[in-house]
């Protein structure tokens, strides 16, 4: 979920007043937002917003929008914005995409704005925006990476080309010489941190203007010259780019009605392709491409669990910033330029229960008559957790990831069957456990000080791999005992385990078992009705000796569902 | 004055000792003798007695008893060495000492100082052939007196110094440390006599065990004889001190965390919810895909879920859920939604990774599940998280779904308020809209927990129809989920995380749940 540092003065006199916290706490679910911090004359509100889907919340601008509208019931006019078969005119502010970056990173959207100073706390917003909307909603600049470039600088028409990553060099902004564009890749931060995304590819896209210089190196880095925009710059050039369409006309949208809420004139530009996009191969952005959903009001009415009127449910959606056009029953919703998250008519109820306030609808207990039952493993689970405490063990409950050394080295085993995490973060949670034995020997080795004797059990899961399921594992529902005392040892555990099948009235038939785990000779395996349930034996000193345990352990585990 | 409780509170030994000796009578060990089996109990009697001032020692005086020593032993048996050679040459004639030596079977210097000694009381004498020869057997004075005291020690263990004649103490003395030889026929022993008295509270306590009628010889233990044989009616039973710290007991017991998972299963199965489960190595497809979570969302990249090393992908997707997903995805399928947009990949959707969020199994439930229905899991998930006070990689979620015609919000609001009520015991809540890619709406639960304070209880939505209808669902589904580790740490009484899942034993033992 993103947070979002919001500027309080400029926050609240676009909301038209000042609001006190409890006020403002009150408001905020409105964007499913909440108040993480607000500190004492910090002039900062620290705000997280939970949808995932609204990018257009991620800004001071745009979340100080969304309540606006709620309070006032004014929604703003973006009359910059393309549609089909109404383009803007973009005068002859133009990018031309290279046919060579299909491939690559295709789509561009563009504007230029003007009529404002940028002062440092305007700056600020800016840069805090482009990171949300890259860093967040764009997955670290993968699939949208947005440069501010200095329009003033710039001679028409922008080339958005496929530049050859060694023999195109430029001065890349905060840096003190040109470089290639692969030594960026390598020599400046932001090419080690976004490179990546660029390397694999023969070519790397690049903005240049008329007379050929660089604007930026998207998604790595800007030029220092276009692209190094100031305070008391009034001009700015706009550019976001990505290897999606509709989220880069998305973000653009967002982008444009920001800078148009902080005062700016935002004026098109046309981006021309050589190949045919959803939208022409001519598309002026900022460009509005959302369709209307359509509503059924007693849809509408089933979900929530209210009956509507088609207007009075149209009202509601307009307050949250909608277009809503009612026919008969029918609410076409026409979603706001800088919202992409209306997939389903559902998307609409939604905005009537945010509306409407969540206060305003009664809670009813549902009714339908259901059996409830709890599983036939946890129903066993119970039946053995309550004789093994009757055998004077304490149950403990473990994590199911631990390190390799701990279930493949110390156990002195070749872990053939343990399930392996191909991107651990650490080592200590590297594997999912196969056997509950490590994590009691775990529990032995940290516990040396505790008063003896440990009598220690554990019922939970364990996964082995198993090449017949389509999964290549099975998760098993299982049992383990350790018993360490001074005079610890088969005869004790084999006690303990002929009573827990007894009392689960099983017949186990046991026979000797070679496992390097164990002394030999001191280690059975057991079967029920044919059926291999577990094992159970003396620990061999040489694993004790590797987790470090100075007392002899006896320990038993078992498939509960074997036993079932 | 010494309360009652404080006397019941002695020991048996004490109470004998007290009530045996009289005000201003000397107390010593011999006195004591048979009131105790064990002499050591007098030592110990006498030295807790003193210690609470009870007793006080009022003289010690040393003196010297003699005891028979090793050699003393032998002689008593066969007579002392002299006499055994004035034996010997009566019966066979004088012999040369070396033979002498031979026929008693002793070493040649001692016989050798004892015909010394019998040669100068004139009882021996050395023939012209260098032989012992027999003079006269009655001038054998010190062995016979040797003889005479043995003889007192065949009746008596040992004998004070006082008790002996001038001539025995001689004697007794002159056998104790005989110079040159390893063994002695006597032991002087130093004995030190010490007498106590009663103090002023030894005085009263007696009077109050009197008055108590304590005599010390209360039994013990109840034994299965003293049942048997009906002895027990004729004894009075020792009173105990019953603030005596007991021994710790190492019981079997659940683990609290556990019980506490246990009780809000049976919580959730008494509002008629059936449980679910599955296997812990999942399929992207099922961990996110069958919930309408876009292929290229940030929350779909490598890490954010732990994936499977070996095999990473499985073998193939369900049928027809694959087909009408993947079409969900793409253009909405049959649903009404336009869909993400975008080419669903059917090789990611094999990969293999570990459940990251319990919706993965009401997921799982739908395409089986019954209507109406009612479902719930309290099931393990892992996160690709650091690990800290209040972040786990590897964690429970409490989750479920309610399928039917009457699923709608305000019924969704019934059942969060159930919730609050029935498994946290909230009286007060509060609604906030939410957000999950699966569901829509969605809603937040907020509650007043009675110590805990206001916090997110659990988050609730109606599936989206791109979740429900591929999976074959027509009725809306109600998926919830409750965030329950806050009461659980609360349950448990603790406050990191972590200890949910502690190694250490002490710990787990001590934790009582609340």
């Amino acid at each position: 979920m993103p947070k979002i540092d919001v500027n309080e003065q400029l926050f609240f006199s676009t909301l038209g007043r000042r609001f006190a916290k409890d006020e403002l706490e009150a408001l905020l679910p409105v964007a499913k937002a909440e108040l993480d911090d607000w500190p004492e004359g910090g002039g900062v509100l620290r705000i997280e917003l939970n949808d995932t889907n609204r990018p257009d919340l991620w800004s001071t601008l745009g979340l100080a929008r969304q309540l606006a509208i709620y309070l006032t019931g004014k929604v703003p006019s973006y009359p910059f914005f393309s549609r089909a078969g109404a383009m803007k005119d973009a005068a002859d502010r133009k990018v031309v995409v290279d046919a060579g970056l299909k491939d690559i990173r295709p789509f561009i959207g563009s504007f230029v704005v003007e009529g404002r100073q940028v002062t440092d706390a305007l700056l600020r917003e800016i840069i805090q925006s482009q990171e949300k909307l890259c860093g967040n909603f764009g997955r670290k600049r993968k699939t949208v990476a947005m440069g501010v470039s200095r329009a003033d600088l710039i001679s028409w028409p922008v080339h958005y080309g496929a530049a050859d990553p060694d023999k195109t060099r430029f001065v890349p902004l905060d840096f003190p010489r040109p470089l290639s564009m692969r030594q960026i890749l390598t020599e400046h931060p932001k090419g080690r941190d976004y490179g990546a995304l660029v390397a694999g590819f023969p070519k790397f896209p690049l903005l240049t203007d008329g007379k050929g210089e660089v604007l930026t190196f998207p998604p790595v880095i800007n030029s220092a010259l276009i692209g190094g925009v100031k305070p008391g710059d009034s001009r700015l050039f706009i550019d976001l780019t990505g290897p999606d369409l509709e989220v880069i006309l998305t973000a653009c949208a967002i982008a444009a009605c920001d800078f148009a809420d902080m005062g700016f004139r935002v004026l098109p530009v046309a981006v021309e392709y050589p190949w045919d996009t959803p939208y022409g191969r001519r598309v002026v952005t900022p460009y509005y491409f959302q369709k209307e959903v359509v509503l059924e009001t007693a849809e509408a009415g089933r979900r929530l669990g209210e009956a509507f009127q088609p207007e009075e449910a149209a009202g509601f959606i307009r307050r949250m910033g909608n277009g809503v056009r009612v026919e008969g029953s029918r609410l076409h919703v026409a979603p706001p330029e800088y919202r992409n998250d209306f997939l389903h008519p559902v998307d609409a109820v939604e905005e009537i229960m945010i509306s409407r306030g969540m206060a305003s609808f009664q809670p009813i207990m549902p009714r339908d008559f259901t059996v409830g039952r709890i599983s036939a493993a946890e129903e066993f689970g119970r039946k053995v957790r309550e004789i093994m405490v009757g055998l004077g063990y304490q149950e403990m409950i473990y994590n199911y990831l631990g390190s390799r050394a701990d279930f493949v080295d110390r156990m002195g085993s070749d872990g053939a069957d343990l399930v392996e995490i191909a991107n651990p973060m650490t080592e200590s949670a590297a594997v999912v456990r196969n056997s509950i034995l490590p994590s009691l020997l775990g529990s032995e080795a940290a516990s040396a000080h505790a008063v003896y004797p440990h009598r220690i059990f554990e019922t939970g899961k364990t996964v082995v791999k198993d090449a017949s399921q389509n999964t290549g594992s099975r998760t098993l529902n299982s049992l383990g005992l350790l018993w360490a005392d001074r005079e610890a040892g088969f005869n004790d555990v084999n006690a303990h385990v002929q009573a827990l099948f007894y009392y689960l009235a099983l017949e186990p038939e046991l026979s000797a078992l070679e496992d390097t785990r164990f002394i030999t000779g001191r280690c059975a395996e057991l079967r029920v009705a044919g059926r291999r349930v577990g094992l159970m034996g003396e620990v061999h000193p040489a694993v004790l000796e590797r987790w470090g345990i100075q007392m002899p352990c006896a320990v038993a585990e078992f498939d509960l569902d074997a036993m079932r | 004055m010494e309360s009652d409780a404080k006397l019941k509170e002695l020991h048996p030994l004490e109470v004998k000792v007290l009530r045996r000796f009289s005000p201003g009578e000397d107390i010593t060990r011999e006195g004591m003798s048979g009131l105790f089996g064990n002499p050591s109990h007098c030592n110990q009697a006498v030295s807790w007695l003193t210690a609470k001032g009870f007793l006080v020692e009022t003289g010690r005086t040393s003196r010297t008893v003699y005891e028979l020593g090793e050699l003393g032993q032998e002689y008593l048996a066969k007579g002392s060495l002299e006499q055994r050679i004035v034996a010997l040459l009566g019966r066979m004639g004088p012999l040369a000492l070396p033979s002498l030596a031979e026929e008693l079977g002793v070493e040649a210097k001692d016989v050798g100082s004892a015909f010394g000694v019998l040669v100068k009381e004139g009882a021996l004498a050395m023939d012209a052939l260098k032989r012992a020869m027999l003079k006269d057997a009655s001038k054998a004075v010190s062995s016979s007196r040797l003889a005479a005291l043995l003889s007192r020690f065949s009746s008596a263990k040992s004998i004070e110094e006082s008790e002996l004649s001038p001539e025995e103490r001689e004697t007794a003395s002159a056998n104790a440390r005989r110079r040159g030889s390893s063994k002695s026929a006597f032991r002087a022993v130093e004995r030190e006599d010490v007498t106590w008295r009663l103090t002023a509270a030894g005085e009263e306590a007696r009077r109050g065990l009197e008055r108590l009628g304590m005599t010390g010889e209360e039994t013990g233990a109840l034994t299965p004889e003293m049942l048997k044989t009906g002895s027990w009616k004729d004894r009075s039973f020792r009173r105990y001190n019953t603030n005596v710290p007991p021994v710790r007991v190492l019981a079997g017991r659940r683990n609290p965390y556990c019980s506490f998972l246990e009780r809000l299963k049976d919580k959730l199965a008494s509002l008629g919810f059936e449980e679910f489960d599955g296997p812990l190595v999942e399929t992207d497809f099922w961990n996110c895909d069958a919930l309408f979570m876009p292929q290229f969302h940030s929350a779909r990249d490598i890490h954010d879920v732990y994936h499977v090393k070996d095999p990473t992908k499985a073998e193939r997707i369900e049928q027809p859920y694959l087909d009408q997903v993947a079409a969900a995805h793409e253009n909405g399928w049959t649903t009404g939604s336009r869909g993400w947009g975008y080419r669903f990949d059917r090789e990611f959707t094999r990969r293999l990774v570990l459940r990251s969020q319990g919706t993965v199994l009401s997921a799982r439930t739908l395409p089986h599940a019954k209507v109406p229905g009612k479902y719930f899991g309290v099931v393990r998930c892992f996160r690709y998280d650091k690990v800290d006070a209040t972040h786990l990689s590897d964690f429970y979620q409490t989750e479920g779904i309610v399928l039917g015609e009457e699923v709608n919000l305000r019924t969704l609001l019934g059942l969060l308020k159930m919730f609050a009520e029935e498994v946290a015991g909230a009286r007060e809540v509060k609604y906030v809209p939410g957000f999950f890619p699966y569901t829509e709406p969605s809603v937040e639960v907020h509650i007043k927990h009675p110590t805990l304070g206001w916090f997110e209880l659990g988050g609730s939505g109606i599936f989206r129809p791109e979740v429900t209808e591929p999976l074959g669902v027509k009725v809306p589904v109600l998926a919830w989920g409750l965030g329950i580790d806050r009461m659980a740490m609360m349950s448990t009484g603790i406050r990191d995380i972590r200890e949910l899942f502690t190694q250490e034993i002490e710990p787990v033992r001590l934790r009582r749940a609340r």
